[in-house]
């Protein structure tokens, strides 16, 4: 049923799935981390790289599989293409988050490139493969989604705002590292991870008022 | 000048306003304590309540000889069986720790703490005065002023003791016309580790066979200077304490030769002392474990009894049968005029440390059948009794001082502390007039009363000292509250500045500007209050290189952004990240320096890239690389002048060239690469420096006084401006590249290559917004860029804001004397050089490229833009700095204050007018 409306235009995307993804992805981050607790018995701030990993092992296919299904132009494009997209998307976003946080002062040292690794691994899939499973390689709509910041749709919403409020999130998340409260958490890049999480969350939320006041408003407009 | 005056009356007017601000913030935040003129007399003792048969205590030695080794660090003296891990420069002074061995009541290793700022002047002046020395008076270490309060020099002299000086001149600048006889031997060159301490030597032993003094003083410098051009951990600093352990035994065995009865030196007391200790940089002048733990070791040459073991404070090294007490450095200037007999100074709130008093008391009354190792109850009762009485004296005269200091200064202490100060003091006498009733019964009762009477004396001199540490910073609130207000003040002039040239601009454009608010100016003034926020806290000052790029590279992210929006210049925003990158890598070694040396950092190698390459190579590199980089700045320098016909520009350009050339040629010089420089060593060393500052400075005046005689009109105004910014810009940087060392030439290329990227994306956000003639719009953030940049500059070079993260040794390039003026200039220039200096000269970068239509009716509108980015620039410096003097305020209280935040503030003050005052002269030299 998913795929048929799906097929049909980006627009027709409702408000209800909007949310019913938005959840899915909230809800693997949450699995992730339950996992991670009580099955593995390992956190984030004691084990950060192996924790990443776990939170991104969950999270991932999630993402991945849920995104596919929104794909563009799904008459030329088939589910396990947009998937592929999305595989090839994430390594891509690794990179380019690597050298975002490098440029931004993250620790460039040897010992610190495993966790750089994870941390980028789930910051590529909340921010990257998403869009990368939707738009391919299309440049106009990256550009217009993440260099303009001119979303049109839910859709691009659903893209565009978790995938800034990660990053945000992520940003504000590197300011309490240099204070010397000497807790475990400010190390690399935990805290970071923790505000790009919380950014992702607050992005979603915004993400998803924003489809209901577009809905809303095309409701009104067709009255 | 009238249209100079229209704009530049406002560079004038902050200018003003920021230095009357500083000037008052200042003398309310730096001022600390009321320095009291009175001094001790003998007769004083007569308004005590202690009695004592003498002038103030009974003297207990005869002659006192001081050795005071400069930067003495504790495990310099202390045996290596005390620390964790044996250090090559442990164990060296084997002299002082064999007799501290073989005669543990006679000599005696102290660990002395010392109270920061640990620089020598203010440890020489604390050690005599016994008082705590103020922050204010590191100013004044480069021209030590004579001591105006009651010191120990003082009392020696006033009670006609004769002393002898020898070494460091601090001393006599200290107390002018104060010795009998003075070798002093100049301090503040810093490369020479031998003059003062050969003089010392010299003088020293000879000395020890006179007659005529009672005091001798003999101050060593080596450690110390091996300490700042070497480091700890060297060759040099092993030799010269090797050296001072034979001096050392040569003293010891001549004191020894003549401490039998009726000889020279029968009744002596030899002290070994450092004034402050060191890091294993060689820094000092903070608080830090290793600065102010320093050492006391002190002799006499007779056999003593031991203390009661309550007095004792020792932490004992059982297997090596050795115990090192703790003493504050307070308490040597009371504890020593107490040996010799003399008042104590005036307002010293020192005590008199028993465990020291105890290496050289009992003298004047030892028996001959030596009843005192027999544990004698007498015996000890009478030196408690004795004791009791130096302590009395001790206690009365610390409230005496008290009492006289909260009377004749307005804000003291608080009512409260000064009413505990009275109880403790009144219960200590109360102690006292009760233990006299049991002078004449058996012993058994009165050794404990003393006891305890001894201990409410300490607890009152604890109390005191304690107090007086923690409250003796006296901030005038009030005026700090004014030179605030009046920050506050000028940052409202400085808005109306802008805003009045925003209208003019946009007048003279003829665009009705629209609100007048881009995101360009949001994002900057988001970071800039980001950036001024971060100040509250320590740690982002530390780290403050670190955040500053953090903000740098969060820029250079969204103009990325920009240029992709805009499907243009990614090249250069790319290259402007990478270089926010290398920058960052630079500071991250220079915050690995500063950890090195810093009492609130630790080393993190975390930039650390694990590359092993081999080690000639690496040197090889390290040596081509700059050169290489000289070359290219020079070969640009050309091609920018090649293309304008401009005299001056074209002879000022060559001078630089020219001056390139020779930095080239002095790095060689003084590399061990090549061994054909060998013939220039001895005239290359001094002269190639000298020469490059004299063609600077000529170079300068060139520029300064030519136009005046030459008006030329030139149509090309942007063209004029850009010689004018490459020659002056050309002129300054051959004199900060030689003090930067061979990082200056790098630094200097990546600067330009990031100036460079930030013109061509200057207005990127608002490039296709309307059209082209848009693009000459006011937009801050490349000025904020700029700023940012600038600050990256200062801590990429390899500084900090902290005094020892001044760069003492390019004061001394080209010259091996300490000359005031000339190595103040050049220790400024290389501080601020290339963050100050060439940042603000450079500032019509972003004019002189802009892709405004260059027509002469523009002309104004040039001037306009440059003063609005003069303006705009002289702005965030302000409120940063605003943001540091408000944060200092709040932190005044704070456990960093003096180690952290007074220095940032101090940096930035400087920092600050410094900027004002280029910003004027900029203003007046572009217009």
């Amino acid at each position: 049923m998913k795929e048929e409306l799906a097929k049909s235009s980006q627009s027709t995307i409702s408000s209800f799935q909007v949310f019913l993804i938005h959840v899915c992805c909230g809800l693997a981050l949450a699995v992730g981390f339950w996992v991670a607790r009580n099955v593995y018995s390992i956190n984030l701030i004691f084990d950060p790289t192996t924790t990443l990993r776990l939170i991104w092992a969950v999270e991932f296919p999630v993402v991945i599989l849920l995104f596919s299904y929104f794909r563009q132009k799904p008459e030329k494009c088939s589910y396990l293409k947009a998937i592929a997209r999305g595989l090839l998307g994430l390594p891509v976003g690794v990179l380019l988050n690597v050298l975002g946080a490098l440029a931004l002062g993250a620790p460039a040292g040897l010992q610190y490139f495993e966790r750089t690794a994870s941390w980028s691994l789930l910051m590529s899939s909340l921010t990257f493969v998403p869009t990368a499973c939707v738009y391919g390689s299309c440049w106009t709509d990256w550009h217009r989604i993440f260099a303009c910041t001119k979303p049109k749709g839910p859709l691009d919403f659903m893209l565009c705002l978790p995938a800034h409020g990660a990053v945000i999130g992520a940003w504000f998340g590197a300011w309490p590292m240099p204070l010397d409260w000497e807790r475990p958490w400010q190390d690399w890049p935990i805290c970071v991870s923790y505000g790009a999480m919380a950014g992702y969350v607050a992005g979603m939320v915004g993400s998803l008022g924003l489809a209901l006041m577009h809905t809303g408003g095309k409701q009104l407009k067709a009255e | 000048m009238r249209g100079w005056w229209r704009f530049g009356k406002w560079t004038a007017l902050i200018m003003f306003l920021h230095i009357i601000a500083v000037l008052i913030f200042t003398k309310g935040f730096l001022l600390t304590r009321t320095e009291l003129p009175h001094s001790s007399h003998c007769s004083d003792l007569s308004q005590s309540p202690c009695h004592s048969s003498s002038c103030w205590t009974k003297p207990a030695v005869d002659r006192l000889i001081i050795i005071v080794l400069d930067a003495l660090r504790f495990d310099f003296v202390a045996p290596s069986s005390f620390f964790e891990q044996k250090q090559p420069w442990m164990d060296r002074l084997k002299v002082l720790q064999r007799m501290a061995l073989e005669n543990p009541s006679s000599a005696k290793i102290f660990k002395a703490i010392a109270d920061p700022p640990t620089t020598s002047l203010q440890r020489l002046k604390g050690l005599t005065t016994g008082a705590l020395p103020t922050f204010i008076d590191v100013g004044n270490s480069f021209g030590a002023p004579a001591i105006v309060e009651d010191n120990f020099i003082k009392q020696l002299i006033q009670n006609g003791k004769r002393v002898v000086m020898m070494g460091d001149d601090t001393w006599t600048q200290l107390f002018p016309n104060h010795f009998n006889e003075s070798y002093p031997y100049p301090s503040f060159n810093v490369k020479d580790l031998d003059t003062v301490d050969n003089g010392c030597i010299e003088h020293l032993l000879p000395s020890l066979h006179q007659q005529d003094w009672d005091v001798l003083i003999a101050h060593f410098l080596g450690v110390d200077h091996a300490g700042h051009i070497y480091g700890v951990d060297s060759t040099p600093m092993i030799e010269k304490l090797e050296q001072y352990n034979v001096v050392l035994e040569k003293v010891i065995e001549e004191l020894q030769n003549q401490s039998g009865p009726g000889k020279l030196h029968e009744n002596s007391l030899l002290v070994v002392m450092g004034d402050h200790g060191q890091t294993l940089n060689g820094d000092h002048g903070g608080g830090s474990p290793e600065e102010v733990e320093t050492s006391i070791f002190a002799m006499s040459f007779k056999d003593l009894p031991s203390l009661p073991s309550e007095f004792v404070s020792s932490s004992c090294e059982p297997s090596k049968n050795m115990c090192i007490s703790s003493i504050p450095q307070l308490d040597f200037a009371v504890t020593v005029s107490s040996l010799l007999g003399v008042p104590f100074p005036f307002g010293s709130i020192g005590r008199v440390n028993p465990e020291l008093y105890a290496l050289a008391v009992g003298t004047w009354n030892l028996d001959d059948n030596r009843t005192w190792n027999n544990q004698d109850e007498t015996k000890l009762e009478e030196w408690l009794q004795n004791y009791v009485n130096v302590i009395c004296t001790n206690s009365w005269q610390v409230k005496r001082y008290i009492d006289v200091y909260s009377a004749s200064s307005v804000i003291g202490f608080s009512s409260e502390d000064l009413f505990h100060i009275s109880d403790l003091y009144a219960k200590a006498e109360e102690n006292r007039s009760n233990s006299s009733f049991y002078k004449n019964e058996s012993s058994n009762t009165s050794l404990p009363v003393l006891k305890r009477q001894i201990g409410a004396y300490f607890e009152f001199l604890s109390y005191v000292a304690e107090l007086a540490r923690s409250k003796w910073t006296e901030f005038n609130l009030k005026m700090m509250g004014t030179g605030i207000g009046i920050m506050l003040l000028s940052l409202y002039c400085h808005i109306l500045a802008i805003r009045k040239l925003n209208k003019s601009y946009g007048g003279s454009l003829l665009l009705s500007r629209d609100s007048g608010i881009s995101f360009g100016l949001l994002l900057a003034s988001f970071t800039v209050l980001m950036r001024a926020s971060s100040l509250l806290s320590n740690s982002y000052i530390l780290k403050e290189g670190k955040v500053a790029n953090f903000l740098l590279a969060t820029t250079g992210i969204v103009t990325l952004r920009f240029s992709f929006m805009k499907n243009k210049m990614l090249l250069e925003a790319a290259t402007f990240l990478l270089l926010a990158f290398i920058f960052r890598i630079a500071i991250e070694v220079g915050l690995n320096k500063q950890a090195a040396t810093s009492q609130f950092m630790s080393a993190s190698s975390s930039w650390m890239l694990g590359i092993s390459i081999s080690e000639s190579l690496w040197t090889y590199m390290a040596e081509i690389v700059p050169i290489l980089a000289l070359i290219i700045l020079g070969y640009f320098l050309y091609k920018a002048i090649s293309s304008y016909r401009w005299g001056i520009a074209k002879c000022v350009i060559m001078g630089t060239i020219f001056s390139y050339l020779l930095i080239a040629l002095h790095w060689i010089s003084e590399s061990n690469v090549l061994d054909l420089a060998h013939f220039l060593k001895g005239f290359g060393k001094n002269y190639i420096p000298r020469t490059i500052y004299s063609i600077g400075l000529g170079q300068l005046l060139l520029l300064a006084f030519v136009p005046l005689f030459s008006k030329e009109e030139t149509s090309n105004y942007k063209g004029s401006l850009f010689v004018k910014m490459i020659s002056i810009l050309s002129a300054c940087s051959s004199t900060v590249i030689i003090l930067q060392g061979k990082q200056g030439p790098l630094v200097a290329l990546g600067s330009l290559l990031a100036g460079y990227c930030m013109m061509r994306l200057q207005g990127i956000e608002q490039h296709t917004l309307r059209g082209a003639e848009v693009i000459s719009i006011l937009d801050p953030l490349p000025i904020l860029q700029w700023s940012l940049l600038a600050v990256c500059l200062f801590f990429a070079t390899g500084h900090w804001c902290a005094f020892d993260g001044l760069r003492y040794g390019a004061a001394f390039i080209g010259f091996d004397d300490f000359v005031l003026v000339p190595q103040a200039i050049l220790l400024t220039i290389d501080t601020f050089g290339f963050s100050h200096i060439l940042s603000v000269l450079g500032l019509p970068l972003f004019v002189a490229f802009s892709s405004m239509p260059n027509q002469t009716e523009h002309r104004s509108l040039f001037s306009i833009k440059l003063f609005w980015i003069f303006m705009v620039y002289g702005l965030i410096t302000a409120t940063t700095v605003t943001a540091t003097i408000v944060c200092v305020a709040i932190q005044r209280r704070h456990l960093m204050v003096w180690g952290l935040f007074a220095p940032k503030f101090v940096f930035d003050v400087v920092g600050l007018i410094l900027t004002d005052v280029l910003i004027f002269v900029a203003s007046i030299y572009y217009f």
